[in-house]
């Protein structure tokens, strides 16, 4: 006989009222990305509600400005090259800003800049010792096509870092060509050969009007024909009327050189697609837990290790930190073959041989967005929205049957002011005073939004007291902070992105740190800020 | 004209109000100096000499000599 609810058989007879304004949403781990969630994706992926939280955060951010890390790191050189003395040495200015965060191992996302102008193409020199400056400029609806000078061909073809050439032995390609500086945002704002860069209010003297410029994302180079392909979309101009407009109405302007804009990183989960496991949450829970992540969340694909300890340099190392005489290494393992699930499943399967997965226990994934990536039948060449893609590289066979990475394609894209800055970065874009543009995809369902206003504005202090009070109880040790843990598994990849560097070149000897004075000091030989 | 490595363009300044309201939480702690010498929109200027590696180019001897397997010194 069945029992009747509220018995002590629980409720669990009990029939729960239906009102359609009651229907949960599925919030599974698994349905972020995927489809039954899609339009609660739609508002977590908002453009629009990072650029307002980071406006929060960059207001809260005053009162922590004593959370920046000056930095300017000393590029390290490869084995056998010798530096000229008494020169200045190849260096990035930068900083990291450290944001104190609720839900994050320590308390704390790095967010770090690489100052503008680092890159200069007037230190290029093509055949003859001519400088690299623009020749031509042709267009189309979506890119420019900026031609170089420098008299290059496929014998002379365009110098590294713009082009690394591919590694050849016995007539086997063994390392692919690379191209390191697609995706950085270039400016023409060098007039002539070691001249200072100029600024949107610098004035031509031969006119008496403001000269003006472009800043535009890479995304193609033409190592042969010297030419440079940036978009359009997203691209901003500083007008000779001194106001900033996007997209930029000009082109590049002819007989100048370009540089490097300011190049922005983040170790938060949102910039990095990945949140890791908050070992913090062990002792706040007072149980035994044991690090897993979810099948769901695990992403399938390519994922990065450091190793080196010091007896073995092969051995996994994913420590926070590291002694600083300790370089370690990161390695990136992709599976050997395309993800593949098993046709059937037997009580005796296991893992398809070649299946890489990320690290359990260690990363999670926030699962992928979507991407056209399936052709659609109805239209010949047409593609339809499909899951999410989550293959995040391309491999080529070799002969002997093992792969090599060609490509990372990451989520990763450095687009001027589109959506994948993180509400960190957009919070550092409003302290630099550049009043980032409001991006239009406002996120449906918000209902009310003074009200959501006023709930962010209460919640982002909120939490930045809490934040400030766990670092306060927890600590924040000084080995915590860049850039003693520049070889942690999540700040590595963040500085490799950051300096366009290979990630064999991020050491701590190559950081010198700046004090709130100025004052230079050099963490890998024991020094410190003054207090 | 602009020295090596001094910037050309720096957008933030902080006001004397800024600096006096710079704390921990609700207690105040004393600071003197600049708190950063560079910060998000500073351009610099590294106008590299003939002779000099400027910094582009060790960008891209770190990438070829990492295609080669080769580390750094």
């Amino acid at each position: 006989m069945a029992k009747r609810s509220g018995s002590s058989f629980g409720s669990f007879n009990k029939t729960k009222d239906f009102g359609p304004g009651k229907v949960a949403p599925i919030r599974t781990e698994f349905s972020q990305g995927s489809v039954p969630d899609s339009i609660y994706a739609a508002n977590r992926e908002s453009a629009w509600s990072r650029w307002r939280r980071g406006f929060e955060i960059y207001a809260n951010s005053l009162y922590d400005k004593s959370y920046s890390y000056t930095f300017n790191y000393l590029i390290p050189l490869p084995a056998g090259t010798v530096l000229p003395p008494g020169v200045n040495p190849p260096q990035i200015p930068g900083i990291c800003q450290g944001f104190p965060t609720k839900n994050k191992e320590l308390g704390m996302h790095w967010a770090g800049v690489r100052v503008g102008g680092s890159l200069r193409f007037d230190n290029l020199r093509g055949g003859g010792g001519v400088t690299a400056s623009i020749k031509s400029v042709t267009e189309d609806e979506d890119f420019w096509y900026v031609s170089l000078n420098g008299g290059w061909d496929a014998s002379n073809p365009l110098p590294p870092p713009l082009f690394i050439p591919p590694v050849i032995v016995g007539g086997r390609e063994i390392v692919p060509k690379q191209y390191p500086i697609n995706g950085e945002i270039l400016e023409d704002r060098v007039v002539e050969v070691g001249g200072t860069p100029i600024t949107a209010a610098t004035i031509d003297p031969d006119t008496q009007r403001r000269y003006g410029y472009i800043q535009a994302v890479l995304v193609e180079t033409d190592e042969i024909n010297g030419i440079l392909k940036m978009q359009k979309l997203g691209s901003v101009e500083a007008t000779p009327d001194g106001v900033f407009q996007t997209p930029a109405r000009e082109s590049p302007h002819v007989g100048r050189f370009l540089i490097t804009g300011t190049r922005y990183c983040c170790s938060c989960q949102d910039f990095s697609r990945r949140d890791y496991f908050y070992m913090t949450q062990l002792g706040s829970t007072n149980k035994k837990l044991f690090p897993r992540t979810n099948v769901a969340t695990l992403r399938p694909g390519r994922f990065e290790i450091m190793t080196g300890t010091e007896g073995d340099a092969n051995a996994v190392n994913n420590n926070a930190m590291t002694s600083a005489q300790l370089d370690r290494q990161m390695e990136i393992r992709a599976p050997s073959a395309a993800y593949n699930i098993p046709p059937t499943v037997t009580p005796n399967s296991s893992t398809v041989p070649g299946t890489t997965r990320d690290n359990p226990g260690v990363f999670r994934s926030f699962g992928g967005r979507y991407v056209r990536n399936n052709p659609l039948p109805s239209l010949e060449g047409a593609v339809a929205e499909g899951p999410p893609l989550y293959k995040d590289y391309k491999t080529r066979q070799n002969e002997d049957g093992s792969f090599t990475i060609t490509e990372l394609t990451d989520f990763w894209t450095p687009l001027l002011d589109e959506m994948r800055y993180c509400k960190h970065i957009y919070a550092m874009k409003f302290a630099e005073k550049v009043f980032p543009p409001e991006p239009s995809d406002l996120p449906v369902e918000m209902g009310d939004i003074i009200g959501w206003e006023r709930d962010l504005v209460a919640k982002t202090n909120r939490e930045n007291q809490t934040a400030a009070y766990n670092l306060s109880v927890r600590g924040l040790s000084a080995m915590d902070v860049p850039p003693y843990n520049c070889q942690s598994p999540m700040m590595m990849p963040m500085f490799q992105r950051l300096f366009n560097v290979p990630s064999t070149f991020i050491l701590m000897d190559g950081f010198r740190m700046y004090d709130k004075n100025g004052k230079e000091y050099n963490p890998s030989e024991g020094g410190r800020p003054e207090v | 004209m602009a020295d090596f490595g001094e910037i050309v363009d720096g957008t933030f300044v902080l006001s004397p109000e800024q600096v006096e309201i710079r704390k921990y939480g609700f207690s105040e702690i004393k600071a003197s100096g600049i708190p950063t010498i560079y910060h998000a929109g500073d351009v610099v200027n590294l106008p590299y000499t003939t002779g000099e590696t400027s910094t582009i180019e060790a960008i891209g001897l770190a990438w070829s000599a990492f295609s080669s397997g080769v580390g750094p010194a």
